[in-house]
């Protein structure tokens, strides 16, 4: 079978990373450009869906179970709209630049199909929330954005072969999607895949969407075309529903074999919409131009239209969290390290995202938190070196982390005033782990008797010399060695004194006293 | 009260029907706002009331319930049966058969107003926004009003008060302040000039449209109108000739854009979730779900509704799209613009109030509510006839002002004619004040009239 043949064609070339050759073309089409857009969807991380009260839902809730009336479309039912959804765009649209429109609205786009119950979906064909805008990837590409536009999810429908009936679950009929349209900028299937997974991290930092792909949060279609150098583009055609980035690549890949095929034939490509056969590793025909079915947009006649003045976008504006670039920018601007802040934001990677933009708790917030009024290099090193390895070693995720920034700030500062040892701190933390216990350290090195003693002053020193004296008296021969000049020996004496004190002891303080005692009553 | 309620209206303890055969065991599983608010004031629903189906229609044949027998006069042999005009008929039938003191209808296009009209009932359609269409089936949702009928006027004022609230469920509710705009408004322009209390009428200023008396009206309907009118003057009111010079292009609009939206809203009805299901014959095409749902779609939708489904699905398709549901937005916005350039008061909604001078401006209009009395049933009901019914209805609809239509005597025929009392938007109140007064000055006549009988 074709299908078979490319599989073995195309996948060890995808592999290749190593994109433009001689004479600015892919090594793997050599004298041919690839033109890419996408059109992204992207489900709205709103509690509720984008027209009712009904909650939305992940694919592991039970079918048929966040449904209301009106998202199973029963007469007499109106579309409400959810606000949480456009501030949710609107942070998108500020994070890729693009221009919040004053006004738009909201079409009907008609298609009879099972798991649209309305007969129609409420999109933004006329008038879309933003215009314009762009993404700059990190590999220099900068890829412009044509629109992004609010629309309803579908249902689900699954189709049982065995009984021949189709099953319809309409927990995510309703749900609000951003459609977020490329243009043609990028010119290569790994281009594509740096898009999609800066999109990704944007959109999860603004906490618009999940951008979950294996869940279906986050889907895209590819425009794929291509060309010979200082021609125009070729004609494009569609490839819908990749479901992720590795998928999305070799799809683009395939397309582009494809079409050089066909051309270097001297046939055309035909403008149409195709499939991806994921197994087969190859692109299908859904249907032509000719066959694009009318979707007779209609202006939706019960939703006004969307009016967005300046001061509503202002609130928007300023209520935005940090874009991934900002907060590295700014982490390194506060003394940490590439290392710190890679860990930090590496462990906030895979945070949740939080319904209606509450961000999750993630590491940087919590670092945040507790470097108010100190020194940050430090409040990092106790993240990163001591609370994330102890959480590690308890298998525990740094959402479970059960140390408030309250406590662990607070045990920074007992550790930088010397109230306790950075020894015994370490035992602290490890005890609120294992305790779970909410009060302050401050408290519970009291309970503990952890308090550091004075390395000055004369609060505890009769404690101190009372372990010095012990200590001796533990190990006379090595007190008399001692006694005779032998000053390694006085540091075992120092040893034997932090076990008794339990590392409360300051060490110097306690070589001090014990050099005086072994000089002995003058 | 006992107040019955139009079957496109949902309840959830009674079947709601929208009289078609597609919705023939449906129960709704909530109540419509309107009827929610019925009944905590404490209204007894006696029923629901034949129409025609899903709206559709001026005559109330359109049923699978049957059609509509007009009760103003008892039946017997000697009498062709009347229609009681659609699509709201059975709400005007029970009305005026006195089977309740109130019933709610809905009018897309005249469906309060024509069947008031022809059973001789009063019929308001209020200002688009101010009562609530959650829970009322879409026909067409940029038009649809939930309406009152009643015997009198009075009793109009006294149940509108109750509907007339914002709802949050409605997306085109229109908010308090925006309301209450509009009533200072009215204050300001109106009613400081005509006291609203008073029985007499100077310093009201009524316009009577040209266009609103077409080659096609019966002659006998226009006399009784003729005598109202120099009795409203006699009261004291100044009649002003105006002009609407977009009414005539009115009627066509109103049909693309009621049909393009029936076409859309229509589109749920599938037979899938709810409502009546066809299954495909062993033999059909599966291959697409439209192909599935045809089969149910087909044997659901009667005659009428199919003709416009096909009509809005043409008008909204990409090569129609603009001359026809463009286009008749185009001519909505005209329609609008009549009405603004003829009222003292100006229209809250509109983003830029014409401020010429009110010297030649009007209060109210009136004209007749329909070009004929009620039709025989069994006549013309195919002929296009039937839509020439909507001509004098549309055009409030279009711009969605208040209507009422109040019974104003009787034509040669013996049956009733209407006349209706048209304001800016948000003045109800005044449509309701003056069609109290009319309404006072016909009863008067009539029982003049009637005493010889």
């Amino acid at each position: 079978m074709r299908g078979g043949w490319q599989l073995r064609r195309v996948l060890p070339r995808t592999r290749l990373f190593s994109t433009i050759g001689e004479g600015g073309t892919d090594r793997r089409w050599p004298g041919w450009e690839v033109v890419v857009g996408l059109e992204v969807h992207a489900q709205i991380k709103s509690r509720s869906k984008l027209f009712s009260d009904s909650l939305t839902s992940d694919p592991s809730e039970s079918h048929n179970t966040c449904v209301s009336p009106y998202d199973a479309a029963f007469p007499g039912t109106l579309p409400k709209l959810n606000s949480k959804c456009v501030d949710l765009t609107l942070r998108t649209a500020i994070a890729l630049n693009s221009q919040i429109q004053r006004r738009s609205a909201f079409d009907r786009k008609h298609y009879f199909y099972a798991d649209i119950p309305a007969g129609y979906q409420i999109t933004q064909h006329y008038a879309p929330v933003a215009m314009g805008g762009h993404l700059d990837l990190e590999t220099g590409r900068l890829v412009r954005i044509k629109q992004i536009q609010i629309e309803q999810d579908t249902g689900k429908s699954t189709f049982d072969a065995r009984r021949r009936v189709s099953m319809i679950d309409l927990n995510r009929a309703g749900t609000g999607l951003m459609e977020i349209v490329s243009e043609p900028d990028m010119r290569s299937p790994e281009e594509a895949g740096v898009y999609l997974r800066t999109l990704q991290s944007i959109l999860r930092s603004v906490g618009s969407s999940d951008g979950n792909m294996e869940q279906g949060s986050l889907r895209c279609d590819v425009n794929v075309s291509v060309n010979r150098p200082g021609e125009p583009s070729g004609t494009r055609c569609e490839v819908k529903n990749l479901n992720s980035v590795k998928f999305m690549q070799v799809a683009i890949a395939c397309e582009v074999f494809r079409q050089i095929e066909l051309l270097e034939k001297g046939e055309a490509v035909q403008q149409e919409t195709r499939g991806f056969d994921e197994a087969g590793a190859r692109t299908f025909s859904l249907r032509s131009k000719e066959d694009a079915p009318d979707y007779r947009y209609m202006p939706d006649p019960n939703l006004p239209l969307l009016l967005l003045d300046q001061s509503y976008v202002d609130r928007i504006r300023s209520t935005m969290p940090e874009l991934p670039g900002e907060t590295r920018a700014r982490l390194l601007k506060q003394g940490l390290t590439v290392r710190d802040v890679d860990v930090l934001t590496s462990v906030d990677a895979g945070r949740e995202v939080g319904f209606d933009g509450q961000l999750g708790e993630g590491a940087v917030v919590y670092f945040d938190a507790v470097a108010i009024g100190r020194n940050p290099k430090i409040v990092v090193n106790w993240i990163t070196q001591d609370l994330l390895g102890q959480l590690a070693a308890r298998n525990l995720t740094f959402k479970e982390n059960p140390i408030s920034t309250q406590q662990l700030g607070d045990l920074v500062d007992i550790v930088q005033n010397g109230s306790i040892t950075g020894t015994s701190a370490k035992t602290l933390l490890r005890h609120m782990l294992d305790q779970r216990s909410a009060a302050l350290p401050s408290e519970l090195a009291r309970e503990m008797s952890l308090f550091a003693l004075p390395a000055d002053g004369d609060s505890g020193s009769s404690e101190l010399e009372q372990w010095c004296r012990d200590a001796m008296a533990a190990v006379p021969a090595e007190t008399a060695a001692a006694k005779k000049g032998h000053s390694g020996v006085i540091n075992r004496l120092v040893g034997r004194v932090m076990k008794m004190s339990r590392g409360r002891a300051n060490a110097l303080k306690a070589k001090e006293v014990l050099q005086s005692m072994l000089r002995g009553p003058d | 009260m006992k107040v019955a309620i139009k079957d496109n209206i949902c309840t959830k303890d009674m079947p709601t029907t929208c009289s078609s055969e597609m919705l023939r065991d449906f129960t709704s599983p909530f109540d419509a706002t309107v009827v929610s608010l019925l009944h905590q004031a404490g209204a007894h629903i006696v029923g629901k009331t034949n129409c025609d189906e899903f709206g559709m229609g001026s005559l109330n044949t359109h049923s699978i319930h049957g059609p509509v027998i007009n009760p103003w006069k008892s039946l017997s042999s000697d009498i062709t049966p009347r229609s009681a005009g659609g699509s709201s008929g059975g709400s005007a039938a029970a009305v005026a058969a006195g089977l309740c003191d109130v019933a709610l209808g809905t009018d897309t296009g005249g469906s309060v107003r024509l069947p008031a009209s022809y059973c001789g009932v009063v019929g308001l359609k209020p200002s688009y926004g101010l009562l609530s269409r959650w829970g009322v089936v879409s026909y067409s949702d940029s038009l649809d009003c939930v309406g009152i009928l009643t015997r009198n006027t009075k009793d109009i004022a006294d149940v509108f008060p109750v509907l007339n609230d914002y709802d949050a469920k409605d997306p085109t509710s229109i908010p308090l302040p925006v309301r209450a705009k509009a009533s200072k408004l009215l204050s300001v322009h109106t009613f400081s000039r005509w006291n609203r209390d008073a029985s007499y009428l100077s310093g009201l200023r009524i316009g009577i449209p040209q266009e609103y008396f077409p080659a096609e009206i019966q002659s006998s309907v226009v006399s009784p109108i003729r005598a109202l009118f120099t009795e409203l003057r006699g009261l004291g009111a100044t009649l002003v000739p105006v002009s609407l010079p977009s009414t005539s292009y009115a009627l066509s609009a109103y049909y693309v854009i009621a049909s393009a939206e029936a076409s859309s809203n229509l589109a749920r009805f599938t037979g899938i979730e709810y409502g009546t299901h066809v299954g495909p014959p062993p033999e059909a095409d599966l291959t697409k779900a439209s192909r599935v749902y045809a089969h149910s779609r087909s044997n659901g939708f009667g005659r009428e509704v199919q003709k416009r489904i096909l009509l809005g699905t043409y008008a909204l398709s990409a090569d129609a799209f603009d001359n026809y549901f463009l286009q008749a937005q185009r001519v909505r916005k005209l329609v609008k613009r009549d009405f603004d350039h003829v009222f003292a008061v100006p229209n809250v909604l509109s983003s830029s109030p014409s401020e010429a001078s009110s010297q030649s401006k009007v209060d109210v209009i009136m004209h007749p509510s329909a070009i004929r009395t009620a039709p025989p049933i069994d006549s013309g009901s195919e002929s296009l006839d039937t839509y020439v019914q909507d001509t004098l209805t549309v055009p409030a609809s279009l711009a969605g002002l208040p209507a009422l239509s109040v019974p104003a005597g009787t034509a040669d025929d013996g049956w009733p004619v209407g006349v209706s009392v048209v304001g800016q938007w948000g003045c109800d109140e005044l449509v309701l004040r003056v069609g109290e007064i009319v309404q006072a000055v016909t009863a008067g006549r009539d029982s003049q009239s009637s005493s010889s009988d």
